[in-house]
C-alpha cells in the first residue's frame, strides 16, 4: 500500500492521539513460538516471533476478537500512535478506534506483522539461530497459509476462542479468506477488500519486475547482505513501480497532473526529477528502503503470486465448501491491480457454495489503495457487517 | 406514503405464501432488503439479493442479509441451472432493459420464478390516461415523466401473452383489486391493480 492515503489523517491540528475516537499511544509486543514450525514447503524453523499490537479488551467469552491482516508492505501497527510526537498513526487508524467502524469499545482488535516480514516478525532478515547470521534466502519459502498458521498460534496464545471477524485488503484479504477456509469453526466473519482469489498474469508480472529489480542489483548478492546494506537501488525501483500499480490514472492525474517541481526551474533538458510525480515516486522509493527488507519483499510477493485456493482445493467452490463465516467482499471501481471482477468472483464462488456472502463496490479514483479510503460509505458498510445481529445459523451447504 | 408502505406489505404477504420454508431465494432488485428480511423471518429462507445501488446493498448488509451489488443478469449467469429454488422479481420487471432475457435467465437459474408488477391495464390507469392525456400517474407511480426512471409499463394481458409466446408455464396467479388485497374475481386486466405470477419451465 502507499503511505499517501493515510497521510491526510494527520492533517488535523492538535494531538491526534488524544482524540476521543483514537486508540491513543500503543505499544507493539512480541509473541514467540518456541516450538518447531513447519512451512507448507516442508521446510522448518525452530520457533519464530510475531510482532503484534492489540486494541480494546478480550471479553469474558473470548469471542470478540477482530483480526486485521495487512497488505504486502504493511505491518502490525494499524491504529494509534507509538509516541506523542509520531508523525503519523497506524495505517488503518481512520477505521479502527473507539466509536469507529471497527469499534475498539466492542472488539478486541489484533494485528500482527506476517511471518516472513521485516517489521519485528521472523523473516529472512532475522538471524538463523544455527549460524547467528541473517537467514537471507535460506529462509523457508513462505506462503499465505504459513502466515495464517503462525497468526493462529498467536491468537491461541492470546486466548481467543473464536474470531468475531477477520479482515484485510489486498494480501490481507487473501489472509482473511484462508483463515475462513482453514479454520471454519473459528472464523465467524470475514471481510475481504480489494483482493483476489488468484492474481492475474499482469499482477504476477508486476511482482516479477519488482523482484528482478532487486535481484539484478549487485548489492543483493544472492540475498546475502548486511542488515544496513543490501540492494537499496533495486528495492527502491521495485517500490516505485509497485506504487504506480496501487494508484489509478485518474487519481495520479488529479494529484500530480503535469505539474513541475518549483526547483526544476525552466531547464527541461536534464534527467533530474522535473515533474512532481517523479520526485514523489523517488521519495516513495527512498523512504521504503529505510523500512523494508529486500528479501522480505521477494518472499512476500512470491507468497502473493502463489496464492490460489482454487488450484489447491480443485475449485474455488471446493475451497469455500467448509467455510462457516459470513462474508463481505468489497471491490473498488478504479482498482486495476485486483479489479472489481476478481472481487466479485470471490463473492460469487462463496454464494455458489451455499454460503452467506455479500459484495459491495465503491466508486473511487484511488486505485488499489482505495481500501484505505476515508469514506463514510465504507465505514457504514463495515460497521453494519460487524455489528449486525446474528443471522440464522443454518448451513444450507451439504 | 403510508399507503405505499401498506401496499408493499400486501405484496410481501402473497409472495410469502408461495415461498417454501427454508428454500434458497434470490431477490432481483432487492432494494434495502424488506422482502428478504420478511421471508427470512417468516419462512427461514436462505436469501440473496441483487441490486445496483451501494447504499441499498449496505442497508441489506447492516440488517444481516446477503446482497450483491451488480447487474442481475450477469449475476444469474454465474450460477448453475436451478441453483435457486425461487427467483423473485417484485416490482422490478418494468424497469429492466431486457425483461424477456432476465425472466428466461431466471427460469434457468431458478426452479420457480415469481414476478409481481403493477397492472397498467387497471381501469383507473386507463381513465387517467384517457382524461388527462398524460403519462399515467397513480398511488405507486407518482412522478411526472421527466422525473421518473425509464419504465416499460405492462399490463396483465401483456404478461399473459408473453408467457404463452415463450412457452412459460404459469403455475399460479394472484390478481388483486385496486386495494392490492382483495382477490380479483373477473376481468383482471381491467379490474386488478396488482398481479403476481409464479412461473416454471417445463
Amino acid at each position: 500500500m502507499t503511505d499517501e492515503v493515510q497521510a491526510s489523517a494527520k492533517a488535523a491540528s492538535g494531538p491526534r492521539h488524544l482524540a476521543a475516537d483514537d486508540v491513543g499511544i500503543v505499544r507493539p509486543r512480541d509473541f514467540t513460538h518456541a516450538g518447531k514450525f513447519t512451512f507448507k514447503s516442508g521446510q522448518e524453523i525452530q520457533g519464530f516471533t510475531l510482532r503484534y499490537e492489540t486494541y480494546g479488551t478480550l471479553n469474558a467469552t473470548r469471542d470478540n476478537a477482530v483480526l486485521i491482516c495487512h497488505a504486502l508492505s504493511g505491518d502490525h501497527h494499524c491504529a494509534g500512535w507509538h509516541s506523542e510526537t509520531d508523525a503519523k498513526p497506524g495505517w488503518w487508524n481512520n477505521l479502527i478506534g473507539p466509536g469507529k467502524a471497527v469499534d475498539t469499545r466492542r472488539f478486541f482488535v489484533v494485528c500482527a506483522n506476517v511471518l516472513g516480514g521485516c517489521q519485528g516478525s521472523t523473516g529472512p532478515s532475522s538471524n538463523d539461530p544455527a549460524t547467528g547470521q541473517p537467514y537471507g534466502t535460506k529462509f523457508p519459502f513462505v506462503t499465505i497459509r504459513d502466515m495464517v498458521m503462525a497468526q493462529k498460534l498467536l491468537l491461541d496464545h492470546l486466548g481467543v476462542s473464536e474470531l468475531h471477524a477477520v479482515m484485510g485488503g489486498s494480501m490481507g484479504g487473501m489472509t482473511a479468506m484462508l483463515f475462513a477456509i482453514e479454520f471454519p469453526l473459528f472464523t465467524r466473519r470475514q471481510i475481504v477488500l480489494a483482493s483476489t482469489s488468484n492474481e492475474s498474469a499482469q499482477a504476477i508480472a508486476f511482482n516479477e519486475v519488482g523482484r528482478q529489480a532487486i535481484m539484478q542489483d549487485p548489492a543483493w548478492n544472492n540475498g546475502d547482505y548486511a542488515r544496513d546494506g543490501g540492494p537499496r537501488v533495486g528495492l527502491a525501483i521495485a517500490r516505485m513501480m509497485a506504487h504506480i500499480t496501487y494508484l489509478s490514472d485518474a487519481g495520479m492525474d488529479r494529484k500530480f497532473g503535469r505539474r513541475k517541481r518549483e526547483s526544476a526551474g525552466g531547464e527541461s533538458y536534464t534527467f533530474d526529477a522535473q515533474f512532481e510525480v517523479e520526485s514523489y515516486l523517488r521519495h516513495q522509493g527512498q523512504s521504503f528502503i529505510n523500512r523494508f527488507d529486500a528479501n522480505s519483499y521477494l518472499y512476500i510477493t512470491r507468497a502473493i503470486d502463489q496464492f490460489d485456493p482454487a488450484r489447491a482445493y480443485g475449485s474455488l467452490e471446493k475451497a469455500f465448501s467448509h467455510v462457516q463465516a459470513e462474508s463481505l467482499v468489497v471491490g473498488f471501481t478504479s482498482d486495476w491491480l485486483f479489479p472489481p471482477e476478481q472481487n466479485r468472483e470471490i463473492a460469487l464462488a462463496l454464494l455458489r457454495s451455499g454460503k452467506r456472502a455479500s459484495y459491495a463496490e465503491l466508486d473511487t479514483d484511488l486505485g488499489h489503495d482505495s481500501f484505505l479510503l476515508e469514506s463514510a460509505d465504507l465505514y457504514t458498510l463495515i460497521r453494519g457487517f460487524l455489528e449486525r445481529p446474528e443471522a440464522y445459523l443454518v448451513d444450507f451447504a451439504i | 406514503m403510508t399507503k405505499q408502505i401498506e401496499k408493499r406489505t400486501v405484496d410481501m404477504t402473497v409472495i410469502g405464501e408461495w415461498v417454501e420454508p427454508q428454500s434458497r431465494i434470490l431477490d432481483l432488485g432487492c432494494g434495502r432488503g424488506e422482502l428478504m428480511a420478511y421471508l427470512v423471518q417468516a419462512k427461514q429462507v436462505y436469501a440473496t439479493g441483487v441490486d445496483l445501488d451501494f447504499t441499498r446493498i449496505s442497508a441489506c448488509v447492516g440488517r444481516g442479509l446477503s446482497a450483491y451489488q451488480g447487474d442481475m443478469y450477469a449475476f444469474m449467469k454465474a450460477f448453475p441451472d436451478r441453483h435457486f429454488d425461487r427467483i423473485i422479481c417484485s416490482r422490478t420487471v418494468h424497469e429492466l432493459n431486457d425483461p424477456a432475457g432476465v425472466i428466461l435467465e431466471a427460469l434457468r437459474a431458478g426452479s420457480r420464478v415469481t414476478v409481481g408488477f403493477v397492472n397498467h391495464g387497471f381501469w383507473k390507469n386507463r381513465v387517467d390516461s384517457l382524461f388527462r392525456g398524460q403519462k399515467v400517474r397513480n398511488a405507486v407511480y407518482t412522478t411526472a415523466w421527466h422525473e421518473s426512471r425509464p419504465a416499460n409499463p405492462l399490463t396483465i394481458e401483456d404478461f399473459e401473452v408473453f408467457c404463452r409466446e415463450k412457452s412459460i408455464r404459469i403455475a399460479r396467479r394472484a390478481h388483486l383489486l385496486g386495494d392490492w388485497r382483495t382477490p380479483c374475481p373477473a376481468m383482471p386486466n381491467l379490474l386488478a391493480g396488482y398481479a403476481l405470477y409464479d412461473l416454471a419451465r417445463d
